[in-house]
């Protein structure tokens, strides 16, 4: 409310449709379970009327004027309309988040297969906070929408509209008296209650500074005493904390104003209807129709109908806040940065594994290409190494090979297929590919060698594993192949992560591997095992190493040499040296930094 | 609670005006609340008994009404303000409290407890510390004075009927108790798994081009649903309960207000003789509209009662948490490092086995790489002894996990040692103050870890006088200074989210400048250009050569080459040194060093270069 955009808010009331409609189709499935719940609030909305009428008339009949009989039946009739509304009340509130939480698993599923299938392209602009917002916090706020939303604000003007009719009905004067007033102190606490959103929204942006600060200063709290910074830091602290202090004990200002004046509200109608309704019973009792009851009806239902008025500014401003958040869904959903599946797929029946680029250039910002006219051949089963400085675009070809980039001109075909016209799950299962930065996901050392394939036996897995020397490093685990992997695999050497990405290749057996060597150090009882590894992965396979160590270069059939994005140099270990060129003072750097 | 409140007490202490008031507030706003129905009562029997003094009744009981209700509001206004406000208050001292002792534990300290965990202290315990002490006072003073004035006003007036409608109140009162712990356990429980969808989501954005890559798309996306399953299982069991509890209220409400006109029937009396009026019956009702809802809510201030001062318990354990490395007893004043000459007599440093390690309950201890995963006590140095004389160059090499980092933690000052093993300019480390031997220490560590302020407040971190000249001669000396030009604002560029990313190479040079900014005595560089490339690096140790000139200084380098210039070099192997001496003598022994430098210079003869 208090911090929207007003130049957003013009636009808003169409949006706000088009919002809905967009929502329709996610809600349209959850129609009966909605439906349902509708009628049960309005049903209890009657039964709470009621049973205040029938104690009116309890009181007119039996306690005003004794006319004795009729009091069993009248109080039986309360107690049925007391039971309905106390069922009526929670399943209603039941069945509307039961049809919230269906249609947002839903949106949220929907969600996180539109995000997976976006292209890489669009993965590199977008921050993954942003959208991990997304899927989760915005989610959140249309869920709030639904259990505090549409319906029951539904129901609760039906009930307010309800309320003023019969109200009407028993007294109009009266009741013209008390609408009145009533906007007039509505509207106050209305106006504290956005005081009190904006006061909250201050100390919610104090306090990520706070966090901000605390984990900064916790992760290298060792830097602040190596520096002797500790009196700094904690004065920046005190600074800090006392800033959030003061948002809160703004917060706290409003808050208690709000809740003495939601009270006070009451007890002034109360009192508005006892003056006013009293000084009419007293005039002329007959003539407008007041009683004892009736003024005790009115208190009740007066009091019956503050709650829901209460709660719909706040029900209200939770609508307003899901619908911002389903704009940035809907949003994130219009987004179409998908790669083209071919529309007429060409499946080669095997592959055999034969590579080639031809006259291929790219850039991820098309003004400044990243490869220039880059061709070159790999054949079946021949290794084949890339070398060159950072930043020539050798990662590059990788991912264009792998087809999460297209090629702006030129070609890049497997066994003769351009890959464009491939499907991209074909292409993608044709090839092993180990990135330089290994990534684990959480679960344990098997999980992450069979990855998502449950056709992946767990024996042919640690077999895979096996030949690799895996084993080696597993069993120095206390669980073993159970060892759990932390997130990212944090908990693991660079070495051991290589190794586990290198079985899940060899698990897969694809016949074209394509490798982006870690550039990392590792100390050389894991380099040693990692070579021996490297050979058993791509002996017989096609295999495309981006390398950055001298004994895997020495060990592979061809060696390209990329520079700047172009390619300079092919040719073996050997003839390249003779040559005298890029690769041999490459090769002289490099044993600068090993010698 | 009882083992808690000593921990607490003198924070309340210092608020205690401000309680004390706040309290006394609640109880004059509950009482001057309570009156109302009296005046209620006066007002429906006036106008029942009717007659011509009636409309004088019925006027002054609406006055008294409208009186009472600003009276209470601002009573109530200042109460919460108080109890509340001050809450806030006592939460600010504690986290400046809590954060003071953080800066003084050591480094091992924030090892064993991982970031998170110390953060959940500061964040999720605080915020329940702060219910415990604001609104868990507030609410119980406030239900408790209620029930305390209310009951026997309500008996004054008819005390058989109202026991028989207070009578249901205990039972909702259990079930609400037992229903509010069960709502939050299972909202705690949803919360957690939303963490946990929300950690799914991370990491396959994260790592989108390997899930792509090896087509794991839909394990991926059917991993995700299952966790939204159970979210929604987790709210849903919450919203059950929720919808019980309110459904119970509501009929609390109307079961109480049956008894009354069921027990009040035929019993009412004119309003002109004593005893039980159509007033008195309203007023009755009236009195048990005002406690249905604090008994509601009393549920969940009993389980935020318990959840407070468990929280408050583990806030405790921070504080308690011994300071490892104090300044020791025999100052002030403590004496000076001078010129810096280091000598290791035996140094030894052990490892507790993780499982006997203090760290916070409910953190598992962090294992991460070989060095943590040692099972039972390891030791990491055994029997150390070099020495360093002032302005010389120690040369460490060892493979990872060797004990090259601790020994130089030891000597920065940053990890516990025993007395008698680390000397510098003839002083034990252990009778110097940490402060003071930090400040005599130049250390770049293995992780660059830079703090999101401006690059220039980075480089002065250590030396916050430090001249801008003196902030550009260190960048220079780093080579840093090339890339700031990629920054949009230079040296003033913000580093970290809100300002610009640096490479790690970026990080290590700036690093090392911060380290050459402080100009102490000594300085150690631990690895420290791992990440930059070896062009880059060899030329930084080039220009570093003229500033360690007189200055001691410890290498730790992967690249023997980079050690040779070193006038000692030792070589470490399981924390004992295997070797020591210089290049030539090493390479002249025939041991270790000679088989790596060997092993090394065999790559280039293999390669046939020179």
């Amino acid at each position: 409310m208090g911090r929207g955009d007003p130049r957003k808010r013009a636009p808003r009331r169409g949006a706000d449709l088009r919002l809905l409609r967009r929502l329709w189709p996610f809600v349209r499935p959850q129609g009966g379970l909605l439906l349902a719940s509708l009628a049960l609030l309005l049903g209890t909305s009657a039964a709470a009327l009621a049973t205040t009428w029938v104690l009116k008339l309890a009181i007119e009949r039996h306690f005003e004027t004794d006319t004795g009989a009729g009091l069993g039946v009248l109080l039986a009739w309360f107690c049925v309309l007391a039971l309905l509304e106390v069922v009526g009340r929670a399943l209603g509130t039941w069945t509307v988040d039961v049809a919230g939480q269906n249609a947002l698993l839903r949106l949220r599923s929907t969600l996180f297969r539109h995000l997976q299938a976006l292209s890489s392209a669009f993965h590199d602009r977008t921050p993954t906070g942003r959208l991990v917002g997304r899927v989760t916090t915005d989610i959140e706020a249309l869920q709030e929408m639904f259990s505090s939303g549409v319906v029951t604000i539904l129901a609760d003007l039906i009930f307010l509209c309800a309320t003023v009719v019969l109200l009407f009905s028993l007294q109009w004067k009266l009741t013209l008296a008390v609408l009145v007033v009533v906007p007039l102190l509505v509207g106050l606490t209305l106006w504290m209650r956005v005081r009190v959103r904006a006061a909250y929204a201050k100390m919610i942006d104090s306090r990520s500074r706070l966090n901000a600060f605390l984990h900064e200063h916790i992760v290298g709290m060792a830097v602040v005493q190596m520096f002797t910074r500790e009196r700094r830091a904690r004065t920046g602290f005190d600074g800090i904390s006392g800033d959030m202090r003061d948002a809160q004990l703004r917060s706290v200002w409003w808050e208690s104003a709000l809740s003495a004046s939601t009270e006070k509200l009451s007890h002034l109608t109360i009192a508005l209807i006892l003056a006013y309704g009293g000084a009419l019973l007293l005039d002329a009792p007959a003539a407008t129709g007041l009683t004892l009851g009736a003024l005790f009806a009115f208190i009740d239902y007066m009091r019956k109908f503050f709650v829901p008025l209460n709660d719909l500014s706040l029900k209200v401003t939770v609508l307003q806040s899901a619908m911002t958040a389903a704009e940035r869904i809907f949003d994130l959903l219009d987004r179409d940065d998908f790669l083209p599946e071919p529309a007429s797929p060409i499946v080669p029946p095997r592959t055999r594994g034969a590579i080639a680029f031809d006259g291929v250039t790219f850039g991820y910002d098309p003004a400044e290409p990243v490869l220039r006219g880059v061709s070159f051949q790999v054949a079946c089963g021949e290794r084949v190494a890339i070398v060159g400085a950072t930043g020539g675009g050798k990662t590059t070809l990788l991912k264009l090979l792998t087809r999460l980039y297209d090629v702006q001109e030129g070609s890049i075909t497997l066994d003769g297929v351009d890959v464009r016209e491939l499907p991209l799950s074909e292409l993608r299962s044709r090839i092993g590919i180990v990135p330089q930065d290994v990534f684990l996901f959480g679960g344990d050392v098997l999980h992450n060698v069979r990855l998502g394939h449950p056709e992946i036996s767990e024996a042919e897995a640690r077999a895979a594993a096996d030949r690799l020397h895996l084993d080696e490093v597993v069993k120095r685990f206390p669980l073993g192949y159970a060892e759990p992997v932390r997130e990212r695999g944090a908990n693991l050497s660079s070495g051991e992560r290589q190794l586990i990405a290198f079985a899940r290749v060899l698990a897969v057996a694809p016949a074209v591997l394509a490798l982006d060597e870690a550039t990392s150090q590792v100390d050389s009882q894991s380099e040693h095992l990692l070579q021996t590894a490297l050979h058993e992965l791509t002996s017989g396979r096609t295999s495309l190493i981006i390398a950055h160590r001298l004994s895997t270069v020495r060990d592979v059939d061809r060696i390209l040499v990329i520079e700047r994005g172009r390619l300079i140099e092919e040719g073996t270990h050997e003839e390249l040296l003779r040559e005298g060129g890029a690769y041999a003072r490459l090769h002289e750097l490099q044993f600068d930094e090993n010698g | 609670m009882r083992r808690e409140l000593p921990f607490l007490l003198p924070f309340l202490r210092r608020h205690l005006a401000a309680y004390v008031t706040g309290s006394v507030c609640v109880v004059a706003s509950i009482f001057l609340k309570l009156r109302i129905p009296v005046f209620l009562k006066d007002a429906f029997d006036a106008l029942d008994r009717g007659g011509p003094t009636a409309r004088e009744g019925l006027f002054a009981a609406v006055g008294w009404i409208v009186a009472t209700s600003l009276a209470v509001a601002l009573v109530r206004t200042w109460s919460r303000l108080l109890i509340l406000g001050t809450s806030r208050r006592v939460a600010h001292d504690l986290r400046t409290e809590l954060f003071e002792h953080l800066t003084r534990l050591a480094p091992s300290f924030f090892v064993r407890n991982p970031a998170g965990q110390i953060m959940s202290r500061f964040l999720n315990d605080m915020q329940n510390v702060q219910g415990l002490v604001g609104p868990v006072i507030l609410y119980l003073t406030e239900v408790l004075t209620l029930y305390a004035i209310a009951v026997p006003m309500m008996a004054t007036i008819e005390p058989t009927l109202t026991l028989l409608a207070l009578a249901p109140f205990p039972f909702f009162l259990y079930a609400s108790r037992r229903m509010a712990v069960r709502i939050q356990e299972g909202s705690r429980a949803a919360q957690n798994c939303l963490g946990e969808i929300s950690a799914r989501v991370d990491e396959s954005l994260e790592g989108q081009a390997v899930l792509k890559t090896l087509v794991l798309e839909e394990a991926a996306c059917g991993r995700f649903d299952a966790h939204c399953e159970r979210y929604r299982a987790l709210n849903l069991a919450v919203t059950r309960k929720r919808a019980l509890l309110i459904g119970l209220m509501a009929g609390l409400a109307s079961l109480s207000t049956l008894i009354v006109v069921v027990g009040a029937a035929g019993r009412v009396v004119p309003a002109d003789q004593p005893g039980f009026t159509l007033g008195s019956m309203f007023s009755l009702l009236f009195y048990l509209g005002m406690l249905t809802s604090p008994t509601r809510t009393l549920g969940f201030v009993i389980s935020s009662l318990k959840r407070g001062s468990a929280a408050l318990g583990r806030l405790r354990e921070i504080v308690d948490s011994e300071v490892s490395l104090p300044d020791p007893p025999s100052g002030p004043p403590w004496p000076r490092v001078g010129a810096g000459a280091l000598e290791l007599r035996g140094l030894t440093v052990r490892h507790d086995p993780l499982s006997e390690q203090p760290h916070l309950s409910g953190s598992r201890p962090q294992t991460c790489g070989d060095d943590a995963r040692a099972d039972g006590g390891r030791v990491v140095l055994d029997g150390v002894s070099v020495s360093v004389p002032a302005g010389s160059t120690l040369g460490i090499v060892g493979h990872t996990g060797s004990g090259k980092t601790t020994l130089l933690r030891a000597v920065a000052g940053l990890q516990e040692v025993e007395r008698g093993q680390v000397f510098i300019d003839g002083i034990d480390v252990c009778d110097l103050r940490p402060a003071d031997l930090r400040a005599a220490v130049g250390y770049v560590s293995q992780d660059a870890f830079l703090f999101s302020l401006s690059l220039a407040e980075n480089l002065a971190y250590g030396r916050p006088e430090a001249t801008p000249q003196e902030l550009a001669a260190a960048a220079a000396a780093s080579r840093l200074e090339a890339d700031l030009a990629q920054f949009p604002d230079g040296l003033e560029s913000i580093v970290g989210e809100r300002g610009v990313n640096l490479s790690g190479g970026q990080r290590q040079r700036a690093a090392l400048a911060r380290a050459l900014v402080v100009d102490a005595p000594i300085l150690i560089l631990d690895d420290t250009l791992s990440a930059v490339d070896s062009h880059t690096a060899e030329e930084i140790l080039v220009g570093l050569a003229p500033y360690c000139e007189g200055r001691t200084t410890l290498l730790v380098a992967h690249r023997l080459a980079t050690l040779r210039h070193a006038e000692r070099i030792v070589v470490l192997d399981e924390g004992r040194v295997a070797e020591s001496g210089t290049h030539e003598e090493l390479l002249a022994a025939g041991g270790l060093y000679a088989a790596l430098w060997e092993r090394q210079s065999r790559r280039e003869t293999e390669g046939g270069q020179r």
